[in-house]
């Protein structure tokens, strides 16, 4: 018998990580489709409004496969169940809607370990819906977290699971994407959150500008705050162990952080020119590069099924980085600037500094969509 | 604003508002106008989708105390 199945976030989440075939009918407004979808190596996906479809799913039929999993996807959930119901009566096989719509897949995070040696463990949860990424560094019985979502629970869970304390926080520049999580973990954990002073943060917190080193459990993990100006003035990057770069927004498997959300692009262009050919210059080509973003997950995803690379591998896939004057770096940057940001990121940044409370739906409708940080560069 | 027929959707989700919105503007004539209250916040964006897609014209819309209030001339 055919009936209709609810899949998700995380089940979507598993089928995006392992590449599996699936075919998406998206049914919001064409104007929310095209600035952000669910995307995969083996995604499918085509759109056509929920509410063309109310008299008839003939029209959409004849876009979808048959020999695959139909997922239905909506905002919310509602219309992609009324409309993956007319698909199950006109036949079709394996049809699913999505549990919670877009605004689940916006929330979803899947944790991966990424590092492991005699000294620390490595952790990144991939927030696939919005390509944001956050770490737990576990040392000893100690833990740190680095910029964390909204989600407080989840870091605590996989605490939890490790039998660490969540002893360290920190943040590596003010988000304009997202809602940091950092002050809601903070204060259910006693952890110290560091952030830099210049971000504008108006709650207690540890200011990176006194902060230059953090260093925590029996194993002397360092932690050390570059500071990498570009991406807002107050970006750092961490480097741990000198082996692994958190570099923040500041630079990106697939390019560099864009230095244009402040209205001074030129400006913090040339502070992003310092950052990458003076700093990041100097570290080796086997430091393994962990950002706080992607864009394209089929590019930006590693063998080892997380999004990370070598510095090496990133200096060599972006020309940018490497033998170009200041002038240039600057020109290639502003010419590249886009004009659009992330929704709503004037509200998000209020919210960060602790000027503004939300409630949690608010904060849900403010972070939905793209996250739209890095550069869109052609070199 | 001056309506031919008022269309109550409050505490309704999607796709309600539009499902009744689409039957109700069927009652009216080419020119009538069409008021709808709607709490879903949604709504506004569909309306606008749905009505450009479907040769309406939404004319005006407001916000009070958490309503969302739209005017639609039948096309």
């Amino acid at each position: 018998m055919r009936t209709l199945q609810a899949m998700t976030a995380e089940q979507v989440g598993h089928m995006v990580m392992n590449k599996e075939d699936l075919f998406i009918l998206d049914v919001r407004n064409t104007d929310n489709y095209a600035s952000w979808k669910i995307e995969g190596t083996n995604v499918e996906s085509y759109n056509i409004p929920y509410f063309e479809l109310l008299d008839g799913v003939d029209e959409a039929l004849s876009h979808i496969p048959e020999n695959k999993k139909v997922l239905v996807v909506c905002a919310k959930e509602g219309s992609s169940k009324l409309v993956a119901e007319q698909l199950v009566e006109a036949g079709r096989g394996e049809v699913y809607y999505l549990e919670g719509g877009m605004k689940s897949w916006s929330e979803f995070m899947q944790p991966t370990k990424v590092f492991q040696d005699d000294k620390m463990k490595v952790y990144q949860f991939i927030r696939v819906g919005k390509g944001c990424l956050s770490y737990m560094v576990i040392s000893g019985n100690e833990a740190m977290v680095i910029d964390p979502s909204r989600f407080s629970s989840v870091y605590q869970a996989l605490a939890e699971v490790e039998g660490v304390g969540i002893t360290h926080i920190v943040d590596s520049h003010l988000h304009a994407d997202h809602i940091s999580g950092g002050k809601r973990l903070a204060d259910e954990t006693g952890a110290t959150y560091y952030l830099m002073k210049s971000e504008g943060a108006v709650f207690e917190h540890a200011p990176f500008e006194n902060h230059e080193f953090i260093q925590f459990a029996d194993v002397n993990l360092q932690v050390l705050a570059v500071k990498t100006p570009g991406h807002t003035p107050g970006s750092v990057s961490f480097l741990i162990n000198d082996h692994l770069l958190f570099s923040g927004d500041t630079i990106f498997v697939g390019g560099l952080g864009r230095p244009d959300l402040g209205g001074k692009v030129r400006e913090w262009a040339k502070d992003l020119y310092q950052t990458v050919y003076e700093k990041v210059a100097r570290m080796a080509d086997d430091v393994i590069v962990l950002p706080a973003h992607y864009s394209d997950v089929n590019k930006e995803m590693n063998e080892d099924c997380y999004i990370g690379a070598t510095l090496g591998q990133v200096r060599k896939n972006n020309e940018i980085m490497l033998n170009q004057t200041k002038e240039q770096f600057v020109d290639t940057v502003a010419s590249s600037a886009s004009t659009e940001t992330p929704p709503n990121f004037e509200e998000i940044v209020a919210i960060n500094r602790g000027l503004m409370e939300a409630s949690i739906e608010r904060e849900q409708e403010l972070e939905i969509g793209p996250n739209r940080c890095a550069v869109h560069h052609s070199a | 604003m001056k309506s031919d027929m008022i269309l109550d959707t409050k505490g309704l989700a999607c796709p309600m508002p539009i499902v009744k919105t689409r039957k109700a503007i069927n009652e009216l004539q080419s020119g009538q106008i069409l008021e709808i209250h709607a709490t879903d916040k949604g709504a506004k964006s569909d309306l606008v989708a749905w009505a450009k897609s479907t040769g309406h014209q939404l004319v005006e819309t407001q916000e009070e105390n958490g309503v969302f209030k739209f005017w639609i001339r039948k096309g």
